[in-house]
């Protein structure tokens, strides 16, 4: 997880410009698989990502806690794809209304796992999913953040979370399993 | 098996280098201006640090002096102002100084244009005696 890691974040506040690098190494590749899989668009997803370590770079004073750099990060970029939609017209596509989920543990990306044969299916699948889902779900794959983060980085309240992930976790679990039922 | 983290991952691999160069970008970008800001408004600060900070009790004993002197100076002023004005004689004495003053100047300083003769009154001569003169010529 990344809490665990230890980033330079105090000498990014700093002005370093090594410790950003080593921050932008780190959260680049995650974060644009993040955005691609919400905009489905290569140099918007790159110019969405730009602007999000822009951004970062300038507001780094507003970040309370230096453990919590990653999912500031990513809430960043989450607003930015917010405004891109808005932009295009799209109304609050990532606020959807879903039931409660059961209250039951939230299992680990890595319990989710997947054969080779099944990749290309996996994404397709994950692509079918509803926005809202899918975004939680992709925060949660990605950088295995709490329901915490994930709830501050989507500006939702936790239990919305909780329910949306896992309704992504079920549907995507339903999809597979149909997937393989017709595979002969 | 894989994980969906290993999935994405590997999909988006063939766009690090894209993130390389955009990851270069911003810091080149938003660094090399910061640093120039740094300099330009980091002088101050370093005069502060390297030149006042260090030395800061001598610099406030001279503030001081400074300061002192200066209130001197203000209250010297201002008395002095006070004084003049006390002093500035009144306008008869002022008239009285100047009358003086020329009379004095008329003293030491004769003027050395000569008066002129007052004009003689006009008298006819008689015309015998103006004949004789043009004979004898």
């Amino acid at each position: 997880m990344a809490q665990s890691e230890q980033l330079p974040v105090q000498q990014a506040r700093e002005g370093q410009p090594a410790a950003w690098d080593t921050l932008f190494r780190r959260y680049q590749l995650p974060l644009f698989v993040y955005v691609f899989e919400l905009v489905h668009h290569e140099q918007t997803s790159l110019d969405l990502v730009q602007e999000t370590f822009i951004a970062a770079a300038k507001h780094i004073g507003s970040l309370r806690e230096d453990d919590k750099f990653g999912s500031w990060l990513f809430g960043i970029a989450h607003q930015k794809c917010l405004l891109l939609w808005r932009k295009k017209g799209g109304k609050e596509i990532l606020l959807d209304e879903i039931p409660d989920a059961p209250d039951e543990g939230i299992e680990s990306p890595d319990d989710f796992l997947i054969r080779h044969e099944q990749e290309a299916e996996f994404m397709s699948l994950l692509n079918e999913l509803p926005l809202p889902q899918r975004s939680v779900l992709l925060l949660h794959f990605v950088e295995d953040f709490s329901l915490e983060e994930i709830a501050r980085i989507t500006e939702t309240q936790i239990g919305t979370v909780k329910s949306r992930l896992h309704y992504a976790k079920k549907s995507l679990r339903k999809l597979l399993e149909a997937k393989n039922e017709n595979t002969p | 098996m894989k994980t969906p983290l290993d999935i994405l991952l590997a999909r988006h691999q063939a766009t690090a280098p894209k993130l390389d160069t955009l990851r270069r970008d911003v810091i080149n970008s938003q660094f090399r201006q910061r640093n120039i800001a740094v300099i330009i408004l980091g002088f101050p600060t370093l005069l502060w640090r390297e030149l006042v900070w260090p030395s800061r009790r001598i610099w406030m004993g001279l503030a001081a002096i400074w300061l002192f002197l200066l209130g001197i100076n203000f209250s010297m002023r201002d008395h002095s102002q006070a004084t003049m004005a006390k002093v500035m004689p009144s306008p008869p004495m002022i008239l009285a100084f100047r009358q003086q003053q020329q009379l004095m100047s008329e003293l030491l300083n004769p003027t050395d244009v000569p008066v002129a003769e007052p004009k003689k009154p006009y008298a006819p001569r008689p015309g015998s005696q103006r004949r004789r003169e043009t004979t004898t010529a």
